[in-house]
C-alpha cells in the first residue's frame, strides 16, 4: 500500500509537472483507473485452496518449481507461491493449454515411477536426487513448460496467484512504481552530458 | 470539430485499410487536404487507460497482438516442407489496434542513410537475391522525415552521430535521459574509437504537441503508453484526421475483399463488422497501410476472374521478398546498479558499422543500441545461458538483474523471393478466412552481419568493463514485427508492385503505403521509414486526387 501510494504520488509529479493541472484535469480518469489496477494487481490473492491440481500434483509442481528457482538466503520459487500461480493459470488464462500441462504432468509422475529413482513420488526424494532426476529431463517439453510456468509465476502479477509478496520482484530488484526519474542506475548519476565528436568526417 | 460518421451509402473519397504507423499518417494527410476518409481498422479502440503494467497478458497472452487461436499463422522455411500452424506466438506480430504497432513498438526512429537507397548500383548484383535500388533518393524523402520528427514527435539530438545523413530541421525535443546502460555503451564504445550518440526516439522528452513527457515507468517495449508520452498515431495523427471533420477511423472492421469492377478499378471494400456482419463500402480510391503482412495477404484475398493471381500482383511478387532485419544481442552484468527496468529501452545508439563493407567478406550492415529487452519476466526466461538455466546458477543470474544490460544489434535482411506471406490452403481464421502462411530462411549474409555485430557488442562491453559478457543465440529467423517489402516499389511495373509514388502498377485507384513498400531493409528500426514514406505519399496521392488524376 506504502509502495502504491509512494508511486502514485511520483506518477502525478511526472504527469502534473510536466503539462499542469489542466491536462491531468482531463486524463485524470484515465490515468486513475490505470493507477487503480496496477494497486489491484499487485495485491495478489490471499487463499491457497488448488482450483486444478490435486495435492499430489502439486507437491511435485511445487518441488520442480523450487528446484529451477530454489529457496536459500533469499526466498525462491517456494516462497513466491508459484505452485498457486501454476495451479490458478490452469482454470484461467492458460486453459486452453492445460490438457496439454496436465498430460505433461501425469507422464513425468509415470515416467518417475517407473524410472526406479526412488519410492514414493518425485517431491518425496532428496535435493540432489531430484536435481540428477531433473537434469535428465531438462530438455523435455515439460521441463520446459514447467520453466516457463515458473518464472512467470514468480514474476507476473501477483493477481496471477504467484510471486506472493512481491517475493520474485524482490529477487530481481524490480519496483513496481509508475514512474521514475533519472538518475536510473549508479552508472548515469552524474553524468557530465553527450560530448560532441569532432568533425572528423567532411 | 467532431470525427465525422459516413453512413453506410455514402461513397468516401479514400478508404484507408489500416490505422497504425502508416495509415494514421495517411489518413490526416488526406483528410488535412480536404479529403473524406473513412479509415477501416480490423482491431478494437483502446484508450491510454486500456494499457496495463501486466507482462505476463501483454508478452506472454497476446493481449494487444492477434489472438493465435483466432487469427492463426502457418511456418515454414523453405516452399518444399509442409507449413505448420504457429502456436503461443504468431510469426509475423504486430499490435491489432487503432494505431497499430505504433502503440507498442520501442519507438527507435532512425532515419535511413543515403547509401540504403543505392547500395544495389554501389555494391553491385547480389546473385540469388533481388536486392536492387530505390526508385526514389534520400533528399527526396528528406523533407518528409522532417516532418515525421516535428509532427508525430521524435526526441534525439541533431549532428550527434558523424555518419547522420543530412538533415533540414534539428530534432524538435532533446534527446530522453541517458540510462546507466547507454553510459555504460558510449564509454566501451568510446573507448574503442567509435562513435556513440544519444538515439532518436518517438517518445516525448518534453510535453509536446498537448502530449506529456515519458514519466520513464519501463513498461514501453511491447506495451502501450499510459502516458500518452509516446508518438503513437493513436494519440498523434488519428486525432488529428478525426479533427478536420472529414475522416471516421471505424474499429472492429475487418477488411478481406477489396472489389474492383470490369474497368479495372477499386469500387470499395468489404469487410466484416464488430457483429461479423459482411459490408460493402463504396469508394471513389483506397489506400492500403495494412502492414507488410496484411496487406499482401489482402490483395491475394482479393483475387478474381480478372485477377487470378490476386490484385495487383501481376509481377506475381505479391507477398515476397519479405524482409525482416536481423536481431542479435549480448548479455552484460556489472559491478553496480544499472536497474534497466526503469524508463525507456534506449537511449545509445552506435552506426559506426551502417555501411556495408565488402572487406568482411559478406554484405550487410547496421547498428546497435543499449537496452535490457522486454521486462523482467523476458529476460529471465530468455537472457540467461543454457548452462545457467535453472537452479542455484540461475537464481543468482535472477539476482544479477539489476546489474544487467543488453546489447541489442540490428542488421539488413536481403530480398528472396522465396521469402514470402501468402495464404495458408487448409487453414482458416475465425473469419473463414485463409491464414497467412509464412515461408522464411535468413541469407546467409544476413546471419553474418548479425553474428559480426554481436562479435562488436562483446568488445564494447568488455571496454565498459563488465563483469560477465555472454552472446545470445543467433539462429535463423522465424518471425519478426519489422514486416517489410511484400509489394516493393519501383519503376518496373515488372519488378515492383507500387509505382514510385505508391500508386499500383495494375489498378489506377489503389495505392499501397506501409512496410511492404520498402525495396530493402535498412539496418532496423522501419517505423521511422514507414511514416516518411507515408507523408510523402498522402502529398502526392492528394495532388493526384485534386487535380483528377485518380
Amino acid at each position: 500500500m506504502d509502495n502504491n501510494n509512494t508511486s502514485r504520488r511520483q506518477f502525478l509529479r511526472a504527469a502534473g509537472g510536466t503539462l499542469g493541472a489542466a491536462w491531468l484535469g482531463t486524463h485524470w480518469p484515465d490515468l486513475a483507473a490505470a493507477a487503480e489496477h496496477a494497486h489491484a494487481a499487485a495485491a495478489g490473492r490471499t487463499d491457497h485452496h488448488f482450483r486444478v491440481l490435486t495435492p499430489g500434483q502439486a507437491r511435485d509442481v511445487e518441488a520442480i518449481a523450487a528446484q529451477i528457482v530454489p529457496s536459500g538466503d533469499t526466498p525462491g520459487a517456494r516462497e513466491a507461491g508459484v505452485v498457486y500461480f501454476i495451479d490458478q493459470v490452469q482454470a484461467g488464462v492458460y486453459a486452453s493449454a492445460a490438457p496439454e500441462f496436465l498430460a505433461g504432468l501425469a507422464a513425468f509422475q509415470g515416467d518417475f515411477a517407473k524410472s526406479g529413482a526412488g519410492p514414493g513420488q518425485f517431491a518425496d526424494l532428496g535435493g540432489s536426487g531430484q536435481r540428477s532426476y531433473l537434469k535428465g529431463i531438462e530438455t523435455t517439453p515439460f521441463f520446459g513448460t514447467m520453466r516457463f510456468l515458473t518464472v512467470l509465476g514468480l514474476l507476473a502479477l501477483p493477481s496471477y496467484g504467484g510471486n506472493e509478496g512481491k517475493a520474485g520482484w524482490k529477487l530481481v530488484g524490480f519496483v513496481d512504481q509508475h514512474a521514475w526519474e533519472p538518475p536510473f542506475g549508479h552508472y548515469d548519476r552524474g553524468y557530465p552530458g553527450f560530448e560532441p565528436y569532432a568533425k572528423e568526417r567532411g | 470539430m467532431n470525427a465525422r460518421a459516413f453512413g453506410p451509402d455514402e461513397t468516401v473519397d479514400f478508404v484507408v485499410v489500416g490505422s497504425g504507423a502508416a495509415g494514421g499518417v495517411m489518413a490526416r494527410e488526406l483528410a488535412q487536404a480536404g479529403f473524406e476518409v473513412l479509415v477501416l481498422e480490423q482491431g478494437s479502440r483502446f484508450t491510454a487507460a486500456d494499457f496495463k503494467h501486466d507482462e505476463l497478458d501483454t508478452w506472454f497472452n497476446n493481449a494487444l497482438l492477434n489472438n493465435p487461436e483466432t487469427s492463426p499463422q502457418t511456418f515454414r522455411r523453405t516452399a518444399q516442407d509442409k507449413a505448420l500452424r504457429v502456436r503461443d506466438f504468431p510469426s509475423l506480430w504486430y499490435a491489432r489496434m487503432v494505431g497499430g504497432s505504433s502503440n507498442h513498438f520501442t519507438g527507435n526512429f532512425w532515419r535511413f542513410h543515403e547509401v540504403d537507397f543505392k547500395e544495389r548500383s554501389l555494391l553491385g548484383a547480389i546473385p540469388g537475391t533481388s536486392f536492387a535500388d530505390w526508385p526514389i533518393d534520400y533528399a527526396e524523402l528528406e523533407p518528409y522525415y522532417t516532418k515525421v520528427e516535428w509532427e508525430v514527435g521524435v526526441s534525439g539530438l541533431a549532428g550527434a552521430s558523424p555518419f547522420d545523413p543530412p538533415r533540414s530541421k534539428p530534432y524538435p525535443m532533446p534527446p530522453l535521459p541517458v540510462k546507466s546502460s547507454g553510459v555504460l555503451l558510449e564509454r566501451g564504445a568510446r573507448k574503442l574509437g567509435l562513435h556513440p550518440f544519444p538515439a532518436p526516439m518517438a517518445i516525448a522528452s518534453v510535453p509536446y504537441r498537448g502530449r506529456p513527457a515519458c514519466a520513464h515507468c519501463g513498461f514501453c517495449i511491447g506495451f502501450g503508453c499510459e502516458m500518452q508520452a509516446k508518438s503513437s498515431t493513436l494519440y498523434t495523427m488519428i486525432p488529428e484526421a478525426e479533427a478536420t471533420g472529414r475522416c471516421e477511423v471505424r474499429s472492429d472492421s475487418y477488411v478481406f475483399r477489396v472489389e474492383t469492377n470490369e474497368r479495372d478499378r477499386v469500387t470499395g471494400v468489404s469487410y466484416f463488422d464488430r457483429d461479423r456482419r459482411e459490408r460493402f463500402q463504396k469508394a471513389k480510391a483506397v489506400v492500403l497501410c495494412a502492414n507488410g503482412a496484411e496487406t499482401a495477404r489482402l490483395l491475394l484475398m482479393s483475387a478474381n476472374a480478372k485477377f487470378p493471381d490476386g490484385l495487383a500482383n501481376s509481377s506475381g511478387l505479391v507477398g515476397r521478398n519479405l524482409m525482416f532485419n536481423t536481431y542479435a544481442e549480448v548479455h552484460a552484468v556489472f559491478e553496480h546498479e544499472l536497474n534497466e527496468y526503469k524508463s525507456v529501452q534506449v537511449t545509445r545508439i552506435v552506426h559506426d558499422f551502417y555501411d556495408s563493407d565488402p572487406q568482411r567478406g559478406f554484405y550487410g550492415g547496421g547498428g546497435f543500441d543499449a537496452r535490457i529487452g522486454p521486462n523482467p519476466i523476458a529476460w529471465s526466461l530468455f537472457a540467461p545461458p543454457p548452462d545457467r538455466a535453472w537452479g542455484a546458477e540461475f537464481k543468482s543470474l535472477l539476482e544479477a538483474m539489476p546489474r544487467a544490460m543488453v546489447v541489442a544489434t540490428h542488421g539488413t535482411s536481403l530480398p528472396l523471393e522465396t521469402n514470402r506471406v501468402d495464404l495458408d490452403p487448409e487453414l482458416k481464421d475465425a473469419w473463414g478466412l485463409p491464414a497467412m502462411r509464412v515461408t522464411y530462411r535468413d541469407h546467409p549474409d544476413d546471419l553474418a552481419m548479425a553474428g559480426f555485430l554481436q562479435d562488436r557488442g562483446v568488445e564494447v562491453m568488455q571496454a565498459a568493463g563488465a563483469q560477465q559478457v555472454w552472446k545470445g543465440r543467433l539462429t535463423e529467423a522465424s518471425g519478426s514485427p519489422h514486416l517489410l517489402g511484400t509489394c516493393r516499389m519501383g519503376n518496373d511495373p515488372q519488378t515492383s508492385v507500387v509505382d514510385r509514388h505508391h500508386r499500383t502498377h495494375d489498378i489506377r485507384n489503389l495505392f499501397i503505403c506501409d512496410g511492404s513498400s520498402f525495396v530493402t531493409s535498412g539496418r532496423g528500426q522501419p517505423t521511422m521509414t514507414i511514416q516518411a514514406l507515408a507523408f510523402r505519399a498522402g502529398d502526392h496521392i492528394a495532388r493526384f486526387a485534386q487535380r483528377g488524376e485518380i
